[in-house]
């Protein structure tokens, strides 16, 4: 047990003066929430314009059809009269998202009865509410279009509903709140990677580090067991995955209140129980990263060989839960035996309060952590084999 | 006391060690010359347990190094062929990661380290961190690494390699200063001058097997060469 501790401090002490190792390990816990608050932010603002915002258009020549422009003004818009002598590139310039222009043609041809045509000028490139801007006002128009058109034939005679046999009735069930739960459904994917990371540069400078500066050699002729040594380095990758999971949670605590999902009349707190929850719930899972890390990071011979397998390795856990994802997996037992799977199920159903089920924790942790302990034996027998040295 | 007996080692198809039988006596320095390649390296990571021989046996003490490996570390220090420090602890902790690991006391531990310092000169960088060090003093923080646990015997693997005159001559005082205190040292060499003035033995390996132990004095008389070098070429042979 004392060569247990001594191992386990040492390679704390060694790699927390490491800066390469504290901003890989770290970099991602801390600044993954931002990133994930500003993605929900964004999201939520360009959904939530989608019902409430008036559409805002700059209309050019207004004087030439009042008729429809008081129509328009009657719709849920801010227009805005300007003379301009080249509208077209005031869209490009980006002064302006939505242009209509009347042409003084107008008013003669429309008593005519002739065809009207209006330029609606817009860039189907921008992102954000310039499209749907676009796609209102032209919705706009053509109901006005379609109004004087009907008065006209009704004028005549004519029934006017004979131009319009079938009609499109359109039902989108996509709400914000909808878009803003496939978001959150990311978060456990976040954090899986948030533990790998945090283990990563320690696992390969607790081996092939080691190799590669030669002092491993001298490290094996310690009279100290194989299974002290090797389990003490994957405890100190261990630490650091775990202190990588809590700088992410405090992170996030700090950020989730900033997205604006009291809008949608949504709430998310993630309190500090559920935080210990997921935490607990992670626990086997830190554990079965740090010795799978280990293990791959042993058969490499020099830290860059380390990284690149490494790299791989870290794909390894988002596997399943992008299968899952795209197969839509319900909690089950059975995907209880998964680690990562396990684990990201239960911390999603966690951070949005849903029950969890007692036999799906204990499943999830046995199974995870006898996995776990299988990659640190494997570990241990790799390190009694001299071939670790040669 | 080192002995070793009939030892073979060999990689895939090479081998690197054949019927090697040699031994090093308690207070007596004793050699381990050869050229590059020869198999010294391979028959010392044998003697400190990291590598088991393919056949025949060693012992450190009366130790079996295959079958009580735990006895023969603690009786062991090794400074390697890298001196595998880490260079983000500094010399004192480097010194203290091994004297823990051999199951030292806090107390006697510190003052041990202290010892050290004080006997191998480094008290200007001994709470330094290792990255900046010279090559010579990383050589002796590697030495008070390895004999930190006051080992009986003591394994030495090309240690002057990179050091200047000074730091040679310093290791010189320190391999004779083990000798007066009655341990065994064996050191790995390939060059004939620095041992003429430091061993009582020397064990010539050449091409994988043994090809004399002896004092220099017989190396003289065997040879018919009054040259050291000389001898050691026509042991070896001049085609190697």
């Amino acid at each position: 047990m004392r060569g247990f501790m001594t191992v386990l401090r040492k390679e704390c002490t060694d790699n927390i003066r490491d800066r390469r190792t504290i901003i890989s390990s770290f970099s991602l816990a801390l600044l993954g929430p931002a990133l994930f608050v500003g993605l929900m932010a964004f999201v939520l603002n360009t959904a939530l314009g989608t019902s409430t915002d008036a559409v805002v258009l700059t209309v050019v020549g207004s004087e030439n059809a009042p008729q429809l422009v008081s129509y328009l003004e009657q719709q849920n818009t801010e227009i805005s009269r300007e003379e301009l002598e080249n509208p077209k590139q005031a869209v490009i310039d980006g002064s302006h998202d939505l242009i209509l222009v009347i042409p003084e043609t107008y008013a003669r041809r429309f008593s005519n009865g002739e065809i009207n045509s209006l330029p609606l000028i817009y860039d189907s490139s921008s992102l954000g509410k310039a499209r749907r801007n676009y796609n209102q006002v032209r919705g706009m128009i053509r109901r006005f279009a379609q109004g004087i058109g009907f008065l006209r034939l009704q004028l005549r005679g004519v029934d006017p509903s004979i131009t319009a046999p079938v009609l499109v009735q359109e039902v989108d069930t996509a709400s914000p709140a909808a878009r803003a739960l496939t978001i959150l459904a990311t978060l456990p994917y976040l954090l899986v990677l948030v533990i790998f990371m945090g283990g990563f540069y320690l696992a390969i400078d607790t081996t092939a580090g080691e190799r590669e500066h030669g002092s491993l050699e001298p490290l094996l002729s310690q009279p100290t067991s194989r299974t002290q040594l090797v389990l003490g380095k994957i405890t100190a990758t261990s630490i650091f995955g775990a202190m990588s999971l809590v700088l992410f949670l405090a992170s996030l605590a700090v950020a989730v209140p900033f997205v604006p999902l009291h809008k949608i009349g949504m709430s998310l707190e993630i309190s500090l129980g559920a935080s210990v929850g997921i935490f607990l719930v992670a626990l086997p899972l830190i554990f079965f990263a740090a010795s799978l890390l280990t293990v791959v990071a042993s058969f490499a011979k020099s830290y860059k060989e380390a990284q690149t397998y490494l790299t791989i390795v870290i794909l390894v856990p988002t596997m399943p839960l992008i299968i899952a994802q795209l197969l839509g997996v319900e909690a089950s037992t059975t995907l209880m035996l998964v680690p990562s799977l396990s684990q990201s199920t239960l911390i999603s159903a966690l951070i949005i309060g849903e029950p969890v089920e007692w036999l799906h924790l204990v499943v999830s942790a046995i199974t995870t952590g006898a996995l776990g302990a299988g990659l640190a034996w494997l570990a241990i027998s790799l390190y009694r084999r001299e071939s670790i040295l040669i | 006391m080192i002995r070793a007996e009939g030892l073979c080692k060999n990689f895939g198809n090479v081998e690197a060690v054949i019927d090697a039988s040699f031994s090093a006596d308690d207070g007596k320095v004793t050699a381990l010359l050869g050229p590059n390649g020869a198999g010294k390296s391979t028959s010392l990571r044998i003697l400190s347990t990291v590598i088991k021989p393919s056949a025949g046996s060693a012992y450190v003490d009366g130790f079996d190094v295959s079958s009580d490996p735990m006895a023969v570390c603690s009786r062991i220090g090794v400074l390697p062929h890298a001196t595998g420090l880490y260079d983000r602890l500094s010399a004192r902790e480097n010194i203290r990661y091994y004297g823990e690991l051999h199951g030292m006391e806090r107390d006697p531990l510190e003052a041990r380290i202290e010892s050290l310092i004080e006997l191998l000169d480094m008290s200007e960088f001994s709470d330094r961190r290792v990255a900046g060090f010279s090559q010579g003093q990383r050589i002796k923080v590697a030495l008070a690494r390895a004999i930190v646990h006051n080992p009986q015997n003591v394994l030495l693997d090309e240690p002057t390699n990179g050091l200047d005159v000074m730091a040679t001559r310093a290791l010189r005082e320190i391999i004779l200063r083990f000798k007066t205190e009655g341990r065994c040292v064996l050191f790995s060499s390939h060059v004939m001058q620095e041992v003429t003035n430091l061993c009582d033995d020397v064990i010539i390996i050449g091409r994988g097997r043994v090809q004399f132990q002896g004092t220099l004095e017989r190396l003289k008389t065997d040879t018919g060469q009054e040259d050291l070098e000389e001898a050691f070429i026509r042991v070896i042979g001049a085609d190697t």
